[in-house]
């Protein structure tokens, strides 16, 4: 099961590592082209818009491995253990509920773009860019369920061993 | 049940949900209240591929981290330190202008205090310079360089004023244009303070060497095309912001990787997504900013708010006064991505209908968000300072007060002289 997750969480960077990757060449490519040679590939400047919407949700989906997405930090840091425990279950149970009424609503989104045939770009039919809004957070809902159950641990700075820091200073 | 709904999402909102999922529950609750189908949120996020401008946010952001992974600091610090350590306060305008390039590089996200910070500290402290005036100007300067191109949140103002259609229209260009003098105030007014604090020759001055300038170019001899392609292209007019930020991110690629081999194959995967991860959560909270702010404009929440203030508050200075204290405020309690796509969608009409220019708002906007990072008592740089230098947040608290009161004193001037940001579009902006 471990091993199955830690398999899963590879193919999720990897896929994030490959499309930053072509998004970079594809859009340089594009800038070469239209200067020197009259125009670049038809489909580049769709598939790099539609790449920016994957490596948003993906990004985003690895992020909420270790619950590391942007909030307020008000209150929390002032509460006592236990308050600060509860409290971080109940914005899991939060995160996990609109997040799954999320993917919910983008799958008819999903659906009625597949009704309509539209095309992204070339051949690609929006349905199938669409794909990655359910699927991912979906996924997200998921990991806030069990980050309701089991709190993740913080990785906060204030636990890492600073490196490399100048003798000067130690 | 719409307003205890509301209600709830504020309390979990101050508890510390994740800001999306807050900006989203509003959103949909928001139509939901309007009788409008839900699967809106879902089109309005898909919009994000609507946005050509976009993409400048994940290239420019993976230059960042790539830069701030490698040795980029040390090579800037010592070509900083040959080019201008030679002055009066010669090492502290040193530690201020490396610091404003590498954060108009790298974001304002703590990493100039951790990467330059530990290297100007120890050589400040070495020349001269008291440790509290030391540790003060790596605390302040960690935020300094927002306004320089190519700063991601000054293009995600644009992207986010854009949307907003306010009837003044401008480019990303024009915000560069304009961020030049506000950002050179600051670091004049900086260095006149230091120059003032150690009047009389109280730090030894370091005599100009040829040999170090030529070492330091030749250090940093594949880096200094960056700045060339990124301000050339970008001020020139050769390149979109867009552009730019392709050949960036490709430039530096092969500049780290290739020519300096500072990043591994091996490890570059991991600062890829790293960096996605930073920009998948700023843009999730863009995606879902802009379908609360279509909801807020069905409403016509910013038209009642801006009626509103104007029973109130006639006068247009009281109202930039208000405004800053009000973005003091903000940024210091919430981080620049979030305030920026949830704020600036509410003040734009407001500070457009009492005649302050998109463009002047921007640079008013960062100034303060800047200033922000290190405000007393939660600023989120003094505790990475803390953190980083080993020191007691109080010491860093009074170290940094004075570099605020100077910065302040910059921000008044940026907010209440328009021209010093808008005259420069005259003559340099897009017609």
């Amino acid at each position: 099961m471990r091993s199955l997750i830690g398999f899963l969480q590879k193919i999720e960077s990897g896929l994030l590592a490959l499309i930053l990757f072509l998004l970079i060449v594809l859009a340089a490519w594009q800038v070469v082209a239209r200067n020197f040679f009259d125009g670049g590939l038809l489909w580049g400047d769709g598939f790099v818009r539609v790449a920016v919407l994957w490596v948003t949700l993906i990004g985003a989906m690895v992020a909420s491995r270790t619950d590391d997405h942007i909030r307020m930090d008000v209150i929390s840091r002032y509460l006592p253990e236990g308050l600060r425990r509860l409290s971080a279950r109940l914005t899991a149970v939060f995160t996990a509920l609109i997040c799954g009424l999320f993917a919910w609503f983008s799958t008819t989104f999903v659906i009625e773009e597949m009704e309509y045939g539209t095309m992204a770009f070339g051949e690609v039919p929006a349905w199938a860019c669409a794909l990655v809004m359910p699927v991912g957070f979906g996924i997200m809902a998921l990991r806030y369920v069990l980050h309701a159950v089991i709190l993740p641990a913080k990785n906060e700075e204030q636990n890492q061993e600073p490196e490399d820091l100048p003798e000067e200073l130690q | 049940m719409i307003t205890v709904a509301a209600i709830l999402i504020i309390v979990v909102a101050l508890l510390g949900a994740p800001l999306f999922a807050v900006v989203l529950a509003a959103a949909m609750l928001g139509f939901y209240s309007s009788d409008v189908d839900l699967s809106v949120v879902a089109i309005e996020l898909f919009r994000l591929t609507d946005t050509p401008l976009l993409v400048a946010l994940p290239l420019f952001t993976f230059s960042g981290y790539l830069l701030s992974e490698s040795n980029t600091s040390r090579r800037l610090v010592d070509l900083m330190q040959a080019l201008v350590g030679w002055m009066p306060s010669g090492l502290a305008l040193v530690g201020f202008a490396a610091c404003a390039v590498f954060t108009a590089l790298t974001g304002a996200s703590g990493v100039t205090i951790v990467a330059l910070g530990a290297l100007l500290l120890p050589a400040l402290m070495k020349s001269g310079y008291s440790e509290k005036f030391s540790l003060g100007l790596v605390t302040a300067s960690g935020s300094l360089g927002l306004l320089l191109v190519p700063s991601v949140p000054l293009i995600l103002y644009g992207i986010v004023a854009q949307q907003l259609d306010v009837g003044e229209p401008f480019t990303i260009q024009d915000l560069f244009i304009a961020g030049v003098l506000p950002a050179l105030l600051m670091i004049v007014l900086l260095t006149g303070y230091s120059l003032w604090l150690h009047r009389g020759g109280k730090i030894p001055r370091i005599p100009f060497s040829g040999a170090k300038l030529r070492s330091a170019l030749w250090a940093a001899r594949w880096e200094l095309p960056l700045p060339i392609v990124v301000l050339g292209g970008i001020y020139g007019g050769f390149f979109a912001i867009s552009e730019a930020a392709a050949m960036t991110a490709l430039y530096v690629l092969f500049a780290e990787v290739v020519l300096y081999r500072e990043i591994s194959l091996r490890r570059l995967p991991s600062v890829m997504v790293d960096s996605m991860v930073m920009v998948g959560g700023i843009l999730l909270i863009l995606g879902v900013a802009l379908a609360f702010t279509n909801y807020l404009i069905d409403a016509e929440i910013p038209q009642s708010l801006f009626e509103f203030t104007q029973e109130h508050i006639k006068n247009p200075l009281t109202f930039l006064i208000l405004l800053n204290i009000l973005l003091l405020v903000l940024g210091a309690v919430l981080d620049i991505f979030s305030a920026l796509v949830i704020m600036v969608p509410l003040i734009l009409p407001m500070a457009v209908g009492y005649g302050v220019h998109p463009v002047h708002l921007g640079i008013i906007f960062l100034a303060n968000m800047q200033i922000g990072y290190f405000t007393p008592p939660i600023g989120m740089n003094l505790f990475i300072a803390s953190y980083r230098f080993k020191k007691p947040i109080l010491v860093l608290y009074s170290a940094a007060l004075p570099f605020m009161l100077v910065l302040l004193l910059a921000l008044m001037i940026i907010t209440y002289v328009p021209a010093l940001s808008l005259a420069p579009l005259e003559w340099f902006g897009s017609p």
